[in-house]
């Protein structure tokens, strides 16, 4: 657990030298609701129907961002080969390399936020605080598969293109489930499948944890 | 030499099944009891779709086999079955996500519509497409039968959940006759049915075994121009 969060710390120092990746994620997001809003001129009911679509499809692409570039400074600098050559269980390196994507996710999503809220006028309720829940499980279905993904789709040759092609298909539970408890939240009232679903996510996220955490060695090994 | 004369014959054998089984399907069984006429005829296609189904569905399952077998042995030939078998299920569900639309259109009046089967079945094939897209861009070696094997068994884990994240939308795709007893299926037609999944499950060993030949084939020739640059 403290190799993780030396890895996590390494990342986070790296990143907010630079701020590199959040600031483009961010920069790639208010790109994709400006596109949005000209593709879809429509009405204010209609836009707050398509709005947690629109919200989901930011975040994911915005997210390949950050994950494109999760691995690609650990193989340009060799780190990759010392890493399967550590001492420990690989399943630990994971644990960090996740935990670092999805706080930059988690943190780049609050940045974004408020943005849509603005431009989308979305209507603030009570049930809006389910919304950093909703946030934390979705993101982190995305990057528990995205960040083994990643460290797969590294040692390709197209690795950005090849890694969307291998993570979109496996995460469309994800996206359907996220995007309709989010619909809930922008309406305002909760539908009766609202905690299911939540409870169906955060299984997914548990499976897939687990199964990147036991998997990792293998994609670290020669 | 007696090994190759089998599968010849086993080729020309399964030649001769496959006409046969067209024949069956097409002309010879009767159609099912319903007043359109178009419906009755569109219906044929079921002996072809649901088989192809089946075996691509079997197919994945052995890309999941090998791939397990794969990371736990260390030896060669599993990653290129699993890799074979990825080549021959994308090609079955094709053969589903092409049949399907051709009978949909008459009866449903749309070509596609975003129901259960229909979704996950082409998430399924654009997962295992990821899947031989990934293989071609790794280098040979054993870096590539490692992330290979990995992307194998996370896919395999990922279908079923895939299929139940969209099931709360009804499903319109005809229930599986097989499952609900006899399902308005005559004993003529059961029998075509039977017929027709036996000649597609010997036209898809046939084909996983070429490919496979082929493969490791080509793995042997990697190997020996290896020696030969060396």
């Amino acid at each position: 657990m403290k190799l993780a969060l030396a890895i996590l710390k390494k990342d986070m120092e790296i990143e907010f030298r630079s701020k590199e990746s959040i600031i483009s994620m961010w920069i790639f997001s208010l790109l994709i609701f400006v596109i949005f809003n000209f593709t879809f001129e429509t009405s204010r009911l209609l836009m707050l129907q398509i709005a947690p679509g629109l919200l989901w499809v930011s975040f994911i692409f915005s997210g390949m961002l950050g994950l494109n570039r999760a691995f690609l400074l650990e193989k340009e600098n060799g780190n990759l080969k010392s890493m399967a050559l550590m001492p420990v269980d690989s399943g630990v390196i994971y644990v960090g390399k996740f935990l670092s994507t999805t706080l930059f996710m988690l943190i780049f999503e609050i940045l974004i936020l408020p943005f849509f809220i603005v431009f989308y006028d979305i209507p603030l309720s009570a049930v809006m605080m389910y919304l950093p829940l909703i946030l934390l499980v979705g993101s982190i279905g995305f990057t528990s598969l995205g960040t083994i993904l990643s460290a797969i789709s590294v040692h390709t040759r197209d690795n950005q293109i090849l890694l969307s092609l291998l993570l979109w298909p496996l995460i469309t539970p994800i996206i359907i489930w996220v995007v309709k408890i989010t619909g809930d939240v922008i309406e305002g009232e909760l539908s009766s499948s609202f905690f299911p679903i939540l409870i169906r996510i955060t299984l997914f996220d548990i499976i897939f944890l687990t199964i990147s955490y036991l998997l990792f060695e293998f994609v670290l090994q020669d | 030499m007696n090994k190759k004369v089998f599968f010849k014959a086993v080729i020309i054998l399964l030649g001769i099944l496959m006409l046969a089984d067209i024949y069956m399907a097409l002309v010879w069984v009767p159609p099912i009891k319903v007043e359109s006429l178009t419906e009755r005829i569109a219906q044929r296609i079921f002996y072809f779709h649901v088989p192809s189904a089946w075996l691509g569905f079997l197919a994945f399952f052995f890309v999941f086999l090998g791939s397990i077998m794969y990371l736990w042995k260390k030896v060669r030939k599993y990653e290129l079955l699993s890799a074979a078998s990825a080549e021959i299920g994308v090609l079955f569900i094709t053969i589903v996500l092409i049949t399907g639309p051709i009978w949909a259109k008459p009866v449903w009046g749309v070509w596609w519509t975003w129901d259960t089967r229909l979704t996950s079945s082409l998430v399924l094939w654009l997962i295992y497409v990821a899947y031989i897209f990934l293989r071609r861009s790794l280098p040979d070696g054993k870096k590539r039968a490692n992330l290979s094997s990995v992307v194998g068994i996370i896919g395999f884990f990922d279908v079923p959940i895939v299929y139940f994240s969209i099931r709360w939308w009804e499903t319109q795709h005809p229930q599986a006759v097989m499952a609900n007893g006899s399902g308005g299926m005559s004993g003529v037609m059961l029998g075509t049915f039977l017929f027709s999944l036996f000649v597609f499950t010997l036209f898809f060993s046939v084909l996983l075994t070429l490919r496979y030949k082929q493969i490791s084939l080509e793995d042997k020739m990697n190997k020996l121009y290896k020696e030969l640059e060396q």
